[in-house]
């Protein structure tokens, strides 16, 4: 032969380069703002709500802490979250829909390292995404703390543990509808198909939290999940996953089977 | 770098054939572009230019046919082939909330390419001072210099550039055509470039191939193709009638086309052919105002070349 075959990079070096690629196309994107900042919003709400009412439902002298954290992971889980993760795993394929496939997948990298990098990126955002949730709610609770001294916010604790569990059990429950939504953006090639479906699933989900079979709804294992959270002086999460959280991960193995060959054998026409 | 000496294409496609579900868009593609060559890609919109290029970057997989680069399968070595590969498909796909060094850096990063080489591709299509500029902020010319500096990023032995002056200006096409020659004759690349126009390119390719409805009618060197056009010379007659002209001379002028009321257009034969019509309309009255050979450019050769395929 007369021309020496070049050396490809290997298979974790692409995959390391093309993620470093695509954190930086997050620069300035809705995607990124989303995951910094939405999840200010629920904890938001719940400060106004026990800012302005919380003496109709902490009762003088009892450790407002659980009653807090479970009213502020109801308001996030149920709609806001979902919804969260809708826009999230829209927002990043998108980026690349209006023409960057062709370039990208026209690179010296793998169409794996392309779909892995993507999927480690929408990992990444749901995951720091969560953390400051918490991290905010904690904090907006000591400020409470400061600002409504009669709720008793700071005269009583919270444990970490409990928390950190439910951020687990959450980020868990998030994981099914992640990987659906991955491989339906991957699919759709546009923005607004994969949020239909998003919203129709969350939708859906709602109305059917009372079926015997929900927990097989990826969408609505957020909710479900919901139900771990127990303690009315101290709150207390048990570590074991619900059967929920089982299926969510199913979903995720799934969807993330069926993205990627969608990516693999994908003609780039567009 | 490899030798341009070498004898091995650098660029090979063997029965190259692709459909589009049960539609046929390229027929058995025998691409062959020669290491250090400016290979100019030509054939009308829709002759299936882009769907060639998609193939030959991997973005398609062929129906039937191989694509060989460097003289390796593309198929089997996509990822370390690209590696010496640089393209601009169709009008550059860029990241418009970034900025030109911002789209830069991101094809940097992914190809593992030195830092240094975002300001080197960035000086050398004159978009330094720009580059901090978000890209939706370029005009459609800025934007395709943009696409070509990510083309030019790893230094490839090998650039395939679609259409690469659409949207550029007078002096932009001008300027393309001396970077792509720079590039080939300083640097050393293999250029692959696509146009539906042979006037944009003719003075730039080193080598010619057309496409037409997804058949390859030509491919050659330059010279070749302007051999092409030696059998299609015309001569031309000026007169006072043409119409008189040619009944009075019905055997001089068997295959002439009367091209205006004192203009006629018959194939050039030969010297003798065109003294003795002179002779012959000088002894039968008719005055001469102009007899002349004419060549085809290479334009009406290639609208030939495209034409015949369609018929």
């Amino acid at each position: 032969m007369e021309y020496a075959l070049p050396t490809a990079p290997g298979p974790f070096i692409q995959l390391g380069r093309t993620l470093v690629a695509d954190a930086l196309k997050l620069r300035r994107t809705a995607a990124l703002w989303l995951a910094l900042g939405g999840g200010a919003l629920p904890v938001l709400l719940n400060l106004l709500i026990f800012y302005f009412k919380g003496q109709y439902f902490v009762k003088p002298g009892t450790n407002p802490w659980p009653m807090y954290v479970g009213m502020s992971w109801q308001t996030a889980s149920v709609l806001l979250l979902p919804l969260f993760v809708v826009l999230l795993s829209g927002l990043v394929v998108n980026l690349e829909n209006r023409g960057g496939w062709r370039q990208l997948l026209a690179q010296p990298v793998s169409r794996g390292a392309v779909f892995g990098s993507k999927l480690l990126l929408l990992l990444g955002l749901n995951a720091v995404a969560q953390a400051l949730y918490v991290l905010l709610l904690l904090a907006a609770g000591v400020l409470l703390g400061w600002l409504r001294p009669d709720l008793g916010f700071q005269n009583n604790a919270i444990g970490l543990l409990p928390v950190l569990r439910m951020l687990g059990h959450t980020y868990v429950a998030t994981l099914g509808i992640l990987g659906v939504q991955y491989a339906l953006a991957l699919a759709f090639r546009g923005f607004v198909g994969p949020l239909a479906v998003g919203i129709a699933g969350i939708v859906s989900a709602l109305t059917l939290l009372r079926w015997e079979h929900i927990d097989l709804v990826p969408y609505a294992a957020p909710t479900r999940i919901l139900r771990l959270l127990e303690g009315d002086t101290q709150l207390s999460v048990a570590a074991a996953l619900s059967p929920a959280e089982w299926y969510s991960l199913g979903w995720f193995a799934l969807a993330v089977l069926v993205g990627y060959l969608l990516l693999l054998r994908r003609p780039v026409t567009d | 770098m490899h030798s341009a000496s070498t004898a091995a294409p650098l660029l090979e496609s063997h029965d190259l054939s692709f459909r589009f579900g049960a539609r046929p868009i390229l027929h058995a593609l025998n691409l062959r572009v020669e290491a250090g060559s400016i290979y100019g890609f030509l054939g009308p919109n829709g002759a299936g230019k882009s769907t060639t290029m998609r193939l030959l970057l991997g973005l398609l997989w062929p129906s039937s046919g191989t694509v060989q680069l460097f003289g390796y399968e593309l198929a089997r070595h996509r990822v370390a082939l690209l590696g010496r590969v640089g393209a601009l498909i169709e009008s550059p796909s860029l990241y418009d909330h970034l900025t030109g060094r911002e789209n830069v850096e991101a094809t940097r990063r992914l190809r593992g390419v030195p830092a240094h080489r975002t300001a080197e591709v960035l000086a050398l299509v004159g978009l330094a001072a720009d580059a901090h500029r978000p890209a939706r902020e370029y005009s459609l010319g800025m934007r395709q210099r943009l696409g070509l500096a990510l083309a030019l990023l790893p230094n490839p032995d090998l650039l395939l550039l679609d259409e690469p002056t659409n949207g550029l200006d007078p002096t932009g096409i001008i300027e393309m055509r001396a970077l792509l020659r720079s590039l080939c004759h300083e640097h050393g690349k293999t250029i692959l470039v696509s146009s539906h126009l042979i006037s944009e390119i003719e003075k730039t390719v080193t080598h010619v191939g057309v496409i037409q409805r997804g058949r390859l009618v030509f491919q050659g060197s330059l010279p070749d193709l302007q051999r092409l056009q030696t059998g299609r010379a015309q001569l031309v007659l000026e007169t006072e009638n043409a119409t008189t002209c040619r009944h009075l001379l019905p055997h001089l002028l068997a295959g002439a086309t009367v091209a205006g009321p004192g203009t006629l257009q018959l194939p050039w034969l030969s010297r003798e052919h065109a003294a003795e019509l002179a002779a012959g309309l000088a002894s039968a009255g008719q005055p001469i105002y102009g007899l002349r050979q004419e060549q085809p450019t290479l334009e009406d050769t290639f609208l030939h070349l495209t034409e015949s395929a369609n018929e």
